[in-house]
């Protein structure tokens, strides 16, 4: 059995008197695809956030590749975000006035050193070696994400987070960015947790866990949800 | 693309991108640095003319031998105080000068009286080089003298003794008889138009008062160190004499300078608190703006200290070229000030433009402390949601 790449135990977190997520113990081992799902409001977002180190929780243990994300400064965590993490995010948040490529060299940037051909090769995977030099606001919003991709996976992370990475798109942009993310996750084996409402999406994954109300609810094997 | 490059690329796109708030800011920093800017060129373009101006008023400084005083009286009478003519060394000055490292122009005089017919005439001796150098409005009847033997002749006392240039005389002093030619009759308007003035030497001989003088005149440029330090320092060094300010003329100048300068440091002063609170506003609500970017950068991995290291290097960048643009405005509208109420051109002071950088750098970077205390704080996940 894969080793475990993330592991909680009764993993909260409270917003004040609000609990978005009630004790989760949840193993992730490493290389699997996980589909998070559950209506607006029932803490998909906020486990996300704390796998990826984007949040702290209010009680618990996280291990994330092996780390103790509790026991990191703010700035512990930055780091380890970085070096370990990439994130696609519904709604892109691209830098406007940076090219499709200079976005990309801005996560090599805080990572390392920028690297415009890595940038520009990182791009050509996602099908985007013609759009370079557009500005987000010059893409459509299939490329935009696609830019999002290219960003997520420029530095080798362990683990990619999608936030309802297809969220905003169409169906044929959909089947695109989640072919996309399949080729990319054979290539370079990482892990993927993926936020969705959608069925269909939920099916790419190898598990998929159902969150109602901050609490797990149901889990199901990747048979089963391609059922559905 | 190594890190710095990067960093100012960013830099720049970011300031393009908002190209009308990047303008304003740079109008309100160039503004205020050009103001700190010419108002320090027209500052020190005003002493100097003031300094200029104080020199024709000739010395503010003067030099005398502390007088030999003896209290007569007998019993319970007191007939008054008797002093007694006290000279200085005229080496023992100028080494003085020299220790107290003071820049002033000087003249030395020794003041005696020669005979002449049947009276005693008062005798200046002078460098007659000094003398035009110090008191340049003296006017002048015929030639300075250029060779020894030769004297100049104030007005009254000419016309008292019906002398003109070209005229000789023969003058007794205590050691010696000399034969002297008149080269010319000067008028100061004072009371020196009722003496006769011959070179230094001739008269210390004539009197036998040799490297002995019994005043100095100096001329301390007035804004350097103040007087009263001037008088203070050099007092200590010759305890002999007594250094006192010709207060008037350049009290005043020096008084009006102050005065002046502290208006304008107040206005500057003034113009950079509005304007520090206007780039204050500014980058508050471009950081507002910029809460998703920031939100962003810090999510892909930025630390705190480095994504606020871009905002900061955003606002540098914006002091530089406010600071280089306000230096230039700067020098222009003090030619303007200077020519307008001085009829003069103001000085070029190169320097000035590490003035207008700091002033501009300091107003940009104090102008976003605020905001980049909230880039620092700013929680990634609530911005990036939009809250």
């Amino acid at each position: 059995m894969a080793e475990l790449i993330i592991e909680t135990t009764n993993l909260t977190r409270n917003y004040g008197d609000i609990c978005a997520l009630k004790p989760l113990d949840l193993q992730v081992p490493e290389g699997e695809w996980l589909t998070v799902m559950g209506h607006s409001g029932s803490g998909k977002s906020t486990l996300m956030n704390l796998v990826g180190g984007l949040d702290r929780p209010s009680a618990g243990s996280l291990q994330v590749g092996g780390k103790d994300l509790l026991a990191f400064t703010e700035d512990g965590l930055a780091r380890f975000r970085r070096e370990f993490v990439g994130i696609i995010f519904q709604q892109h948040h691209l830098v406007p006035y940076l090219t499709a490529v200079e976005n990309v060299m801005l996560a090599q940037y805080f990572h390392s050193v920028p690297d415009e051909a890595e940038a520009r090769s990182s791009l050509e995977r996602v099908g985007l070696g013609h759009r370079l030099k557009n500005r987000p606001g010059e893409l459509s919003g299939g490329e935009q994400q696609r830019v999002c991709i290219a960003r997520a996976i420029i530095n080798s992370p362990k683990l990619l987070l999608g936030d309802e990475p297809t969220g905003n798109l169409d169906q044929k942009s959909t089947l695109m960015v989640m072919e996309l993310l399949k080729e990319l996750r054979a290539e370079e084996k990482f892990t993927v947790i993926m936020v969705t409402h959608n069925q269909e999406v939920a099916a790419w994954g190898d598990r998929t866990i159902y969150l109602n109300d901050g609490m797990l609810v149901r889990e199901e094997s990747r048979l089963k949800v391609a059922e559905v | 693309m190594n890190r710095r490059r990067w960093l100012l690329h960013i830099i720049l796109r970011a300031l393009a991108h908002r190209r009308g708030r990047t303008i304003l800011l740079l109008a309100v920093l160039a503004m205020a640095s050009s103001l700190a800017t010419a108002l320090g060129i027209v500052s020190s373009s005003m002493e100097k003319r003031v300094a200029e101006e104080v020199r024709k008023y000739g010395a503010n400084l003067i030099v005398l031998p502390a007088l030999a005083r003896l209290d007569v009286g007998s019993g319970g009478l007191n007939f008054g105080v008797v002093s007694e003519p006290a000279y200085l060394l005229q080496r023992q000055v100028e080494s003085a000068l020299e220790q107290s490292g003071l820049k002033a122009e000087r003249s030395f005089h020794l003041t005696g009286a020669l005979h002449y017919k049947d009276a005693d005439l008062m005798v200046e001796g002078v460098n007659f080089s000094d003398i035009r150098r110090l008191f340049p409005w003296w006017q002048l009847k015929g030639n300075w003298p250029t060779a020894s033997g030769e004297i100049v002749v104030g007005n009254d006392l000419a016309t008292q003794m019906k002398l003109k240039p070209g005229d000789t005389m023969e003058l007794v002093g205590k050691a010696q008889k000399m034969r002297l030619r008149v080269s010319g009759t000067v008028s100061s308007g004072g009371e020196e138009d009722g003496l006769l003035f011959l070179a230094l030497p001739e008269l210390q001989q004539a009197i036998g008062l040799e490297g002995q003088i019994s005043l100095v005149r100096l001329m301390v440029t007035a804004g350097g160190d103040s007087l009263k330090k001037s008088a203070s320092a050099l007092q200590l060094l010759l305890p002999a004499a007594k250094v006192s300010e010709v207060r008037q003329t350049a009290r005043t100048s020096e008084g009006l300078l102050a005065k002046v300068k502290l208006l304008m440091l107040m206005v500057t002063a003034v113009v950079l608190i509005s304007a520090g609170s206007s780039v204050a506003g500014t980058m508050s609500t471009t950081v507002l703006e910029r809460s998703k970017e920031i939100g962003l950068m810090k999510a892909v991995g930025g630390t705190r200290w480095e994504v606020m290291l871009i905002f900061c290097g955003e606002a540098a960048m914006l002091g530089i070229v406010g600071g280089v643009a306000g230096y230039i405005f700067g020098v222009v509208v003090a030619q303007f000030i200077t020519k307008t109420v001085f009829s003069a051109s103001a000085e070029f002071i190169p320097w000035f433009v590490f003035v207008s950088l700091g002033v501009s750098l300091f107003l940009a970077l104090l102008g976003s402390i605020g905001p980049m205390i909230s880039v620092f704080k700013l929680d990634p996940v609530r911005s990036l949601r939009g809250e």
